[in-house]
């Protein structure tokens, strides 16, 4: 088995919701720690391809996903991984902040570690949860209050502390759809610089509707419209040179 | 002008006509409440404590309530975990032929008579013990239960948001532990609320009872192979015999059936958007 | 390379949830089995007299025992009618004026008191019904039907105790109005906003715009009353308090008679004294289950196939 320059290879990917044909034969490399950020129209299937990374689309009943996905050169819809591997090999960031309301904040990083058994000894789980959350850039806020529920948090907070819950667990991958968009321009910013530093050590997929977002934080973009790759490349190319029209008129905000 | 006023004429009287109907459907639910209390609380008043806690020769109904305490507890110790995995299935396969045959059921089952569950198990326990007793009341009752609570833990489960699914199968938690240690304990306030208007409903049935939990009234129950009274159970038989003396106990039983119910049931209510019944 | 994913492998989730949603399949073929068995021995002696015929010789003599339960049939049928006269008009205009009609905070009471009434001891019902339900109608509705309108044959005999088809039928109408009004209001409150706009942007008045919303959820007021039958076919205490227990097959409304539930309840604690009754009593219960099953599958089929095409 050889390890793939790229995190995610992604060949004649088609998925469908029933009948409803929603990723049309798309292919796609992802570097290693890079960000490469996914832009399109809400609606285009950017949370649907996105889902067929770490295999969350096998919870959606009606759904048929054709092609193969690679997950540093190994195919994650074959034998060479089962679905829970891989979904602890590739975090993910929901458009929601969504850390278990039931679980204090400490748990709700605790968990994945524990199921998962990550971590051999109470004092591992406690250093692994301290470092994660430094890693968010959330201890300092946090430190005192470990065992409250997250319900007193902001969503920026939040959403910081999912991105903890995620990095504990030490994935490759991390994906995010959509993480800023139910958060305040401060939030908002604290993830994107979050974002930034993180890809030092892993790669980050990020869905965004937000040309500008992909632009400032992102190395490599691709542009899907309808369920069809528009165009895919370095993010300096692609805003000051898109090949395509239809990918000049999204940047330029003419499509909707 | 004529026509336009034949159509205010139409709407105030519609309105008029419904405002009428719609009081009569609630109506009677005041004036039952209101006959409970005035015909009760003489009995009460007179008896005094004895009432509660007194054998039926004290002129009390404290074995009836014992035995509607401990059918009610039995009851949901048979039924509830049952009933708990049933619901967790159903709302974990909602699609699945199985999972689409147990919505069914239970949604039958909510209809099924409750004479015919005592009769059942009239014939599955009663006849073969040779005795009423405590236990065949509380399976019946635990039968009747368990629909009701199956349906309450599924719904309340399924308002849980799929984004809850998605970061914990994302974080490599197994199917049972993501509905039993994640979605189960968010939805923990809606299927506890769920399962206590259940048993409330439950607590107060009377045909399931009848050949079964056989009734007792003069002692306090000890043993729960042996008959157990009831209060619903109680009523029935005290409205059935001719003497007024029998009547006011009954109308005191129904006071105290009534109050429980109340104190129950309103602050369930209250927690929680709908109920099925 | 393609792959096709599978789902439903059998799982620890299974194993643990699976047995008892075999616990409950079982079981209710169990009862299903138990009245077939228990109710053969009727059957065979019997054969379908035991539904067609009205006689009720309990004797101790085992050969002069003989049974028809068909007053019991009628009543049940008869009192499940009457009890949806009385609900529909009540529960159909409730769910109206809660929906359309009244301010929020009344809403919510009534909505409460609906619910209180869904969830309250039949046995409450029961006695309410005996003690002044009965004497009440029998002094203004049946005395003044049977004074002035004692020409027309059904009203032609004088009531005597007000314990009869009529009594039992209001009260179970009172009784299962909650449940219909369920379903009604849930129909109702599920039309699309855009509909109630469109209708009020014809310029209709809000009686117009309701005679065209209720047909929109007719299917489910359908369904809302043939559950609401099933509901009053299967009562039992409240019904056995009122109904006369009598065997009658008399169109009279005011005259006693018995429903199968009620038969049930007054004869089975003795039936043992008996050799042939137990056997005909589960005959009684086998039917008000199939007849039950029956409707209630129907009432969930309707409520089903509107909501499938409701939400094209
Ligand atoms: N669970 C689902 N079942 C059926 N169709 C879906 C489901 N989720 C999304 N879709 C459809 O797939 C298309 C793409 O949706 P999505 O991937 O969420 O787009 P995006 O994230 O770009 O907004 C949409 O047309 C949407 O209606
Ligand atoms: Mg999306």
């Amino acid at each position: 088995m050889s390890e793939s320059e790229y995190a995610i290879e992604v060949e004649n990917l088609n998925i469908y919701y029933g009948n409803n044909h929603v990723i049309k034969s798309i292919n796609l490399k992802i570097p290693q720690k890079t960000v490469f950020a996914i832009m399109g129209p809400s609606g285009c299937g950017k949370s649907t391809m996105l889902r067929s990374f770490n295999r969350l689309l096998d919870l959606n009943k009606n759904v048929r996903v054709n092609g193969s996905v690679h997950l540093f050169g190994r195919d994650i819809y074959t034998g060479d991984m089962d679905s829970v591997e891989v979904r602890r090999e590739v975090g993910m960031v929901f458009q929601y902040p969504n850390p278990f309301p039931h679980l204090s904040i400490y748990n709700n990083i605790a968990l994945g570690l524990k199921m998962n058994k990550l971590v051999k000894s109470d004092k591992e789980l406690d250093e692994r949860i301290e470092w994660a959350l430094k890693k968010a850039g959330l201890w300092e806020e946090v430190k005192h209050r470990l065992n409250d529920y997250p319900s007193g948090l902001s969503g920026g907070q939040r959403q910081r502390l999912v991105i903890a819950r995620v990095i504990a667990m030490k994935p490759k991958v991390i994906m995010m759809d959509e993480p800023t968009a139910n958060i305040d321009p401060v939030g908002s910013k604290k993830i994107e610089d979050l974002i930034f530093e993180l890809k030092k050590d892993y790669t980050i997929v990020l869905v965004t509707h937000n040309p500008a977002q992909a632009a400032r934080v992102s190395d490599y973009v691709a542009f899907i419209y309808l369920g069809e790759l528009v165009e895919a490349g370095e993010t300096g190319k692609i805003f000051t040179a898109p090949e395509s029209k239809l990918t000049e008129k999204y940047l330029t905000g003419k499509l909707v | 002008m004529y026509q336009f006023d034949m159509r205010r004429i139409k709407e105030y009287s519609f309105l008029g006509v419904i405002s009428l109907l719609s009081f009569f459907m609630i109506f009677p639910l005041f004036h039952i409440i209101f006959t409970v209390f005035v015909d009760g609380i003489g009995t009460l008043v007179s008896t005094g404590p004895v009432f509660i806690t007194g054998t039926l020769d004290d002129g009390g109904i404290g074995p009836a309530i014992l035995g509607t305490l401990i059918l009610s507890f039995f009851a949901s110790l048979i039924g509830i975990p049952i009933a708990f995995a049933v619901g967790v299935y159903a709302y974990e396969y909602p699609y699945s032929v199985i999972g689409k045959a147990t919505t069914a059921l239970l949604e039958i089952t909510q209809e099924f008579p409750t004479i015919l569950v005592g009769l059942f198990v009239t014939q599955i326990l009663v006849l073969p013990m040779g005795t009423y007793s405590a236990i065949a009341g509380a399976f019946a009752l635990a039968i009747i239960l368990m629909p009701y609570v199956a349906v309450y833990t599924k719904e309340a489960m399924s308002q849980i948001p799929f984004s809850f699914r998605e970061a914990a199968f994302s974080l490599g938690v197994t199917k049972v532990k993501t509905v039993f240690l994640i979605i189960a304990p968010i939805a923990k306030r809606g299927i506890l609320t769920g399962l206590l208007i259940s048993v409330a409903k439950v607590a107060g049935e009377t045909a399931p009872l009848l050949f079964t939990a056989g009734g007792l009234y003069q002692t306090y129950p000890d043993s729960l192979t042996q008959p157990v009274g009831a209060i619903p159970l109680l009523i029935y038989t005290l409205v059935q015999s001719p003497s007024p003396a029998d009547h006011a106990m009954a109308w005191g039983a129904s006071l105290v059936l009534l109050l429980i119910f109340l104190a129950a049931f309103i602050p369930l209510r209250l927690s929680i958007k709908e109920v099925r019944m | 390379m393609s792959t096709l994913k599978k789902f439903g492998r059998f799982d620890r989730f299974d194993f643990l949830t699976y047995p008892a949603v075999l616990f409950v399949f079982l079981l209710f073929t169990w009862m299903l089995a138990v009245y077939v068995t228990s109710s053969i021995p009727a059957f065979q002696r019997e054969g379908w007299n035991v539904y067609f015929t009205n006689v009720w010789n309990a004797s101790e003599c085992p050969d002069k025992e003989y049974y028809g339960i068909l007053a019991a049939i009628w009543g049940s049928l008869y009192t499940s009618t009457i009890a949806l006269l009385v609900a529909l008009p009540l529960s159909i205009s409730y769910s109206i004026f809660v929906v359309d009609y009244a301010p929020k905070r009344l809403k919510g009471i009534l909505e409460i008191t609906s619910d209180i009434m869904a969830g309250l001891p039949t046995i409450i019902y029961g006695i309410w019904g005996a003690f002044f339900l009965v004497p009440f109608l029998k002094e203004w509705v049946m005395m003044p039907v049977y004074n002035y309108l004692s020409f027309i044959p059904i009203f032609s005999q004088k009531p005597v105790s007000g314990f009869s088809f009529f009594s039992a039928g209001v009260l179970l109408g009172i009784m299962i109005t909650p449940f219909v009004s369920a379903v009604v209001r849930e129909a109702y409150t599920t039309i699309p906003h855009t509909y109630r706009e469109a209708a009020y942007s014809l310029g209709l008045t809000r009686y117009e715009a309701t005679k065209i919303l209720i047909g929109y959820v007719k299917p489910a007021m359908i369904s809302g009353t043939i559950l609401g039958f099933g509901r009053a076919i299967g009562e039992t205490v409240a019904v056995s308090l009122v109904v006369g227990n009598a065997f009658n097959l008399s169109a009279d409304p005011f005259s006693p008679g018995y429903t199968i539930s009620s038969l049930i309840a007054t004869q089975y604690g003795n039936s043992f004294i008996y050799t042939h009754m137990t056997s005909v009593l589960y005959a009684a219960g086998l039917f008000l289950f199939l007849v039950g099953l029956f409707i209630t599958l129907l009432g969930m089929y309707v409520l089903r196939r509107w909501k499938k095409n409701v939400s094209i």
